[in-house]
């Protein structure tokens, strides 16, 4: 007997098919979030919270069009509550993960990329957040807005503002690593 | 490794950048994590299946025992003057354990080893039912129990244990979210082992526990309501919280507020008598990056009112705009002037329905509009100010509506700032100003408010202050 033969289960329903969410759109949320908080695990935390988050509140996105956009409003804003949580935390410690490295740790980013993604690291977590979903994402701005809460006009200043700062932070690394040399 | 000449490079090299870092994480490296929830065909979800054989059994004449939803001791809400704990019923040994989330281990009788804690979720149609926590006590061997409602039975909700009563052993904290607050919501669980059971201690003041933007009563408008920033957060085992000291306008999905908010602050302990009290900790300057104690006479951030973009261009002349939209645009003078607008995606659009005759364009784009934005005063009228935005084919000026209007005289005035914001101050009875931010809404562009400033000369708004 099915549960939707014996009358049971439809309330259940949810409005979207998380397990082909979940199999189209893990890796691409999981490579967002990356770009957010820095290592593979936390960002596959992030992803799952996501995950999570939309399976409780199944009603919460009735168009499956906008189940990706409701995920990535909910990557964005956990991976910045982790990051906060780095943060408040005065001696932040890594997850206890003693496994081996993996392979996408020890994968060597090509050290334009690196520097750029360092420099990245040093901005603040909205202005971070803007340039990843403008240049990664390639979302517009409105969609960015969205994402974020924040008006169309503090996308377009904040990341105006952000390249300014990313290119300071670039050259500020860059100066300094001539200076070692 | 150089650093890029231009802005297209800075961009090219970011864009370049994320792509490499992004594509480092292959599908092969991703754990394979359950999913938030069990990723089986519906028919055989365990809560399907549950619900089936609860329909089974109810033909039979059986009623299971669990799922009814009367009313319980833990559901009785503290009076808000005399909190008052509840003792845990002793239910749900039969509810299913949730092994897909972390469960906690912390030191919950300060023996010095961490117990494991185990969730069985109440099975409800709606996965809204309560938790059973369950543990061993190392100290003792005893297993010990507590009921938790945290809005869901989907995920445990664990946030960091704390040592509130400062007695040595952990409190376990699980987190109520509120799925229905705007900007996010929800509040902590406190569950302190007393007498062998998880009890669940009570906010002296809930409302100082929250996280999220609360709603001033009273304060709803078409456009905006006021709201305060509320959060709460962990430090070295103790837990905090704040509330911003004033209100700011929450609307057409924006939080006006200044990268950095003044808030008062809050340790909550726990007393004997499992009651959470708020100890004050002062005011606190909280940024989004930093929080530092506030100095004597802290004031809150100014709007952000300046730089002032001043540069524009006129009849017979153009310039090119290179943030977000890229376009060109140029004064034509016929009759009446023309402003010609082409897009780098080779769009064109012409508007001829100025209301002066001689208006000159801001060479930075008004406010965030999907396509082409122009901020228009003139040259020979002072109160006339007027956003242009694109719309489909052509461009059309905004309409205001709401509280105030968008001039420039007198006791209101208006301009654009360096990073494209239309910024209007109001004048008020006792020298103040008020100061609004606009934004597009449906049907045009509406201001909230941001603020309160004084001037020691309104017509220069660098000498803007604190009142």
């Amino acid at each position: 007997m099915s549960a939707r033969a014996a009358g049971v289960g439809i309330g259940m329903e949810p409005a979207v098919d998380i397990t082909e969410l979940y199999a189209a759109h893990r890796l691409s949320l999981v490579r967002l979030a990356v770009l957010l908080v820095d290592d593979l695990a936390s960002a596959e935390d992030v992803v799952q919270d996501a995950f999570a988050a939309l399976a409780r509140r199944p009603d919460a996105v009735k168009d499956p069009s906008k189940a990706l956009a409701y995920l990535r409003v909910s990557v964005v804003n956990t991976a910045r509550s982790a990051l906060r949580r780095r943060r408040t935390a005065r001696a932040y410690s890594p997850p206890h993960d003693l496994s081996p490295p993996s392979p996408e740790d020890s994968a060597v980013l090509a050290e334009e990329h690196r520097e750029v993604i360092d420099a990245l690291r040093q901005l603040a977590a909205r202005q971070r957040e803007v340039l990843v979903l403008r240049y990664w994402s390639n979302l517009s701005e409105a969609e960015i807005a969205g994402t974020l809460g924040i008006s169309r006009g503090t996308v377009k200043s904040t990341a105006s503002r952000a390249l300014v700062a990313l290119e300071k932070a670039m050259k500020s690394t860059t100066s300094s690593g001539e200076g070692e040399r | 490794m150089s650093t890029p000449d231009t802005m297209s490079e800075m961009e090219d090299r970011l864009r370049a950048a994320l792509t490499a870092r992004a594509e480092q994480v292959r599908p092969e490296h991703l754990a394979p994590l359950a999913p938030a929830v069990r990723l089986r065909p519906r028919w055989q979800s365990p809560w399907v299946l549950l619900a089936s054989a609860a329909v089974v059994l109810l033909v039979l004449g059986v009623v299971l025992q669990g799922l009814g939803r009367d009313t319980r001791s833990d559901d009785v809400a503290p009076q808000p003057d005399e909190p008052e704990i509840q003792m845990p019923q002793d239910i749900g040994r039969d509810w299913d354990r949730n092994d897909l989330d972390r469960q906690p281990r912390l030191d919950l009788d300060g023996d010095g080893t961490d117990e494991k804690v185990v969730f069985r979720g109440e099975p409800t149609k709606e996965f809204d039912g309560r938790y059973r926590l369950e543990t061993t006590l190392s100290s003792t061997g005893e297993d010990a129990y507590g009921i938790a409602e945290v809005g869901t039975t989907v995920a445990t909700n664990v946030l960091d244990p704390i040592d509130a009563d400062g007695d040595g052993d952990q409190e376990l904290v699980l987190y109520y979210d509120d799925a229905s607050a705007v900007g996010g919501g929800g509040y902590p669980l406190v569950f302190d082992l007393r007498d062998g059971l998880l009890v669940q201690a009570v906010p002296e003041d809930p409302d100082l526990l929250v996280r999220g933007n609360v709603p001033v009563p009273g304060s709803t408008t078409e456009f905006y309501e006021m709201v305060r920033i509320h959060d709460y957060w962990f430090e070295d085992g103790q837990l905090l919280s704040s509330r911003s000291r004033r209100a700011y306008a929450s609307g057409n999905m924006s939080l006006i507020r200044t990268e950095t908010i003044l808030v008062d602050t809050w340790r909550w302990s726990l007393d004997e008598d499992g009651v959470l009290r708020a100890e004050s900790l002062g005011c606190v300057r909280s940024g989004l990056e930093a929080s530092v104690p506030c100095r004597a006479g802290e004031v809150e951030e100014l709007p952000y009112l300046t730089p002032v973009a001043t540069e524009t261009f006129g009849t017979g002349e153009s310039a090119d705009f290179r943030d977000g939209y890229r376009f060109s645009a140029r004064l034509e003078a016929f009759a009446d002037p023309v402003l010609v607008v082409e897009g780098d995606d080779g769009r064109s659009l012409r508007h001829d329905d100025f209301q002066v005759a001689d208006p000159r364009v801001a060479t930075v784009q008004p406010m965030g509009v999907d396509g082409a934005s122009l901020f228009v005063t003139s040259a020979s009228d002072p109160s006339y100010v007027e956003v242009l935005a694109q719309d489909g084919d052509q461009l059309r000026a905004l309409e205001a509506v709401g509280e105030i209007d968008l001039r420039n005289e007198g006791d209101v005035r208006t301009w654009l700032t360096q990073n494209g914001g239309v910024v209007t101050v109001t004048a008020q009875e006792d020298g103040s100003w008020t100061v609004w931010t606009w934004q597009v809404v449906r049907g045009g562009m509406t201001a909230l408010p941001w603020g309160t400033v004084c001037f020691d000369d309104v017509d220069d708004p660098t000498t803007a202050h604190s009142c």
